[in-house]
């Protein structure tokens, strides 16, 4: 049965949902943004399109977990800004989940080998890595 | 550069009043700093975005254009509202939920009653008047075929007719005196054609009552229409005043 785009999209959103939290962390690991600065960065690869104020819930939910710290600072080009940093535990916080991500991203893209099928019924599958 | 243009303006203030609505039961200064916060944001975002995507575009298109990247306010508030709803509810609501369930049950339950009653009594006529009116029918069928049957004795069976009248079953009095008149064969005659009649009359009515069960499924079907949308109303305006966010269907979006 094939996958409709409806679901495929759906999975997809649901897969950003839990790396664009960490992808905001990392770009405020560096330096700090405001809201519009951290869109930027986030998309200027082009590698990724996100509704833009989705990315205040995140760093609401941030904020109230004590992960980042914020300041309004004026600026000469309109309105003050809201600067957004990681704060320290911000940044042992995002240590730790980065080692976990690469851990689930090498065990996605492991080259799994072909299970080696058997005919003696009763007989154990075995699933080797290679 | 810090003012848009007066239509682009309207719709930058349009969208925040419905981030605002959104936010009403979040404290004032968490609302006014996130307000100031997408302010500052889309004011960034419509003098910075690029030239070529909106070149040719009015100053309306483009100030859309900026709202849509940015999203719904319904998908922009989404954390912020269950902490303060918490809030507001365990601090300021909780009175008015008290205030709300003593009336309901001074005042709501009596008259739900009423409504109830209403509705059975409405209910009980309208099926009084089906039964009503087939119990008619029924009574001229019944007298159309008494009245055949009548006839065919006057011709097939004479004892049996004189008979019956000797017994009182058959009794003609008053202006029906002028039917003894009549031959045997006339007084067969017209019963017969007063038991067609009947018959005629009786099974018409039958047919119309298919009819009058349309109508008054119809009259049903309206009524409970009328008191479908009414409670939709009543919940929309629940839900709107609890600050849940409407069903896509029923969101405005930007003028």
């Amino acid at each position: 049965m094939e996958y409709s785009d409806e679901d495929r999209d759906r999975r997809i959103t649901q897969l950003r949902k839990g790396i664009l939290e960490l992808a905001v962390m990392g770009v405020l690991y560096h330096e700090r943004h405001y809201g519009y600065s951290l869109v930027r960065a986030l998309t200027e690869t082009g590698s990724i399109s996100l509704k833009e104020g989705t990315i205040y819930p995140i760093l609401a939910r941030l904020d109230r977990d004590g992960l980042v710290r914020s300041e309004w600072v004026e600026s000469d080009q309109g309105p003050p800004r809201k600067y957004y940093a990681l704060t320290t535990s911000g940044r042992q916080l995002f240590d730790e989940l980065s080692k976990e991500l690469d851990l689930l991203i090498s065990l996605v893209q492991q080259k799994w080998k072909g299970v080696e099928p058997t005919t003696h019924a009763g007989k154990k599958l075995v699933v080797r890595k290679g | 550069m810090n003012e848009y243009p007066e239509a682009a303006a309207k719709i930058a203030d349009d969208y925040l009043e419905r981030v605002k609505l959104q936010l009403r039961l979040v404290p004032a200064r968490e609302r006014d700093e996130f307000l100031r916060e997408i302010q500052s944001h889309i004011h960034e975002a419509y003098h910075r975005t690029p030239g070529e995507q909106t070149a040719g575009e009015d100053d309306v298109a483009r100030m859309l254009a900026v709202l849509r990247n940015f999203g719904e306010p319904a998908e922009v508030v989404s954390d912020r509202l269950p902490k303060a709803m918490v809030r507001s509810g365990t601090k300021w609501n909780l009175p008015l939920y008290v205030l709300a369930g003593v009336t309901i049950a001074l005042f709501g339950i009596p008259l739900g009653c009423g409504g109830v009653g209403v509705l059975v009594g409405l209910l009980i006529a309208l099926l009084g008047i089906i039964f009503a009116f087939y119990v008619v029918a029924g009574a001229f069928l019944l007298a159309g075929a008494v009245f055949m049957s009548m006839g065919l004795i006057r011709i097939i069976l004479p004892e049996l007719w004189d008979k019956l009248i000797m017994l009182g079953f058959i009794q003609i009095n008053g202006p029906a005196e002028v039917f003894n008149h009549l031959s045997p064969t006339g007084q067969a005659f017209f019963m017969i054609v007063f038991a067609s009649a009947f018959l005629a009359t009786g099974l018409g009515l039958l047919r119309l009552g298919k009819y009058l069960l349309r109508g008054l499924r119809f009259l049903m079907s309206l009524i409970f229409d009328g008191a479908r949308r009414f409670a939709q109303t009543v919940r929309r305006k629940l839900r709107r005043d609890k600050g849940e966010p409407l069903p896509v269907s029923q969101m405005s979006f930007v003028k």
